[in-house]
């Protein structure tokens, strides 16, 4: 299943892919996801606004994310996105993939007799 | 559904002087996404701010460029491309024409303003109205270089006018560059007028109103200015008129080689390819007469087309959410 939704599918980036993780949760807003990835990533990925602005446009174009309500904070408009059923089946998949790739890896150096155990 | 709540924010001096960076910065975007997300984004910028800062971070302003343009380009990306790539590479080359044109204004003040006009008609997506004012130059740019006298009285040669040349004029311009098409044959240029007619006809019949362009192109005609069309003559001394020429040239394949992998769309290559097919007629023409830095330029501007032509495919190939 993992090959066939990377082979017709577009390929994920770390960004990206934290942005998706960071709605699995429920419908956020820029400056949340902007808190939530940095969190999830472990401080790792640190998105500057126009990126984010600029996936989070990519990714309702392509109809992995939506807008799910918009509120209005201080007089300024507020946005929050929610996963859609395809954008939480990519995300599935390539953490799937993802812990495929990394079992070819830590199956080995975790068995017992290796030189890494 | 919209909800209305008040949170705490950023307040005070630094925060105002920082909404206007940030605000400043969203020029970049184009208008209607401005208009649609702008107070959005400088929320979320100014939420994300570090207390007491005033300036925007250097990472964050390239971040905001960097998304402006691409906004830009997906926002110019829409429409059938072949009719969008054919509207812009008309008029890159009548931007051309024009420049051609502008040292001379003094000598030939009547085409330069009807090739001003056809500019700005093209520039507009007026195209019915561009076609006979393009025909118009066109039969008396072929009169210049065929030495006949239609339309109206023209001395021959027509000289540029002093603030062109200067006092370096003949070394920056070589025998007979000084001259209107002196350097070259009647067949490049008329190639060119004839790709704008037939283009223009084309849209004119097949396609919707071709969208304005921006107003920024008018700046492309002095940099382009007193180039000579059949040659740069980097040998006899490159002024800056050459410099800025190819510096433009340059700039522009390189945007359009940019947009084009952004955006996954071959339509800014296609109307490169569009504005090569006169340039290269100059080169064809007028064959074994260029030095060998006038070919380095040909080159230059064929492997810029060709990447501006490859790169779309290649990031569909390898397509990054």
């Amino acid at each position: 299943m993992v090959s066939r939704m990377a082979k017709g599918s577009p390929s994920v980036s770390e960004p990206t892919y934290f942005i998706l993780a960071s709605l699995l949760d429920g419908p956020l807003h820029g400056h949340g996801i902007i808190k939530q990835t940095l969190a999830l990533s472990e401080g790792r990925v640190r998105l500057p606004v126009g990126t984010l602005y600029g996936a989070l446009d990519r990714l309702a174009a392509n109809g992995l994310i939506t807008v799910d309500r918009e509120e209005t904070v201080d007089g300024r408009p507020r946005r929050y996105f929610r996963l859609t059923d395809p954008g939480r089946n990519l995300v599935s998949a390539e953490a799937l993939r993802m812990q495929q790739a990394a079992a070819v890896v830590t199956s080995r150096i975790l068995r017992p007799g290796s030189a890494f155990s | 559904m919209t909800v209305a709540t008040r949170s705490p924010t950023v307040t005070g001096a630094g925060a105002s002087a920082l909404e206007r960076w940030y605000r400043w910065l969203l020029r970049s975007y184009p208008r209607d996404y401005r208009n649609g997300h702008g107070d959005e984004i400088v929320a979320t910028l100014l939420e994300t701010a570090e207390p007491g800062r005033a300036l925007p971070s250097p990472r964050e302003s390239l971040s905001l460029v960097a998304a402006g343009f691409r906004a830009r380009v997906a926002h110019a990306a829409r429409g059938p491309a072949w009719a969008d790539a054919l509207h812009l590479g008309i008029l890159a080359v009548s931007v051309a024409h024009l420049a051609v044109l502008v040292p001379y204004a003094t000598s030939v003040p009547l085409w330069v303003g009807l090739s001003a006009l056809a500019v700005l008609l093209v520039m507009r997506g007026r195209v019915r109205l561009a076609l006979p004012v393009t025909l118009l130059v066109a039969t008396k740019i072929g009169a210049i270089t065929l030495g006949r006298p239609w339309l109206d009285a023209t001395l021959l040669p027509v000289r540029r006018d002093p603030v062109w040349s200067g006092e370096h004029g003949d070394v920056l311009y070589g025998a007979g560059g000084g001259t209107l098409y002196g350097a070259g044959g009647p067949v490049a240029p008329m190639l060119g007028y004839a790709l704008v007619a037939g283009g223009l006809l084309v849209l004119a019949v097949r396609a919707p109103r071709p969208r304005p362009r921006s107003w920024l192109w008018w700046a492309a005609v002095p940099a382009l200015a007193g180039a000579d069309p059949a040659g740069l003559d980097f040998a006899d001394g490159p002024g800056a008129l050459t410099a800025a020429r190819v510096a433009v040239e340059i700039g522009l394949l390189c945007l359009a080689a940019h947009a084009g992998r952004v955006a996954r769309d071959p339509r800014w290559a296609a109307a490169a390819g569009i504005y090569l097919v006169p340039v290269c007629a100059v080169y064809a023409e007028n064959l074994g007469a260029h030095p060998v830095q006038d070919l380095a330029h040909l080159a230059v501007l064929v492997l810029l087309t060709a990447l501006a032509a490859g790169l779309p495919y290649h990031a569909r190939q390898h397509a990054l959410l």
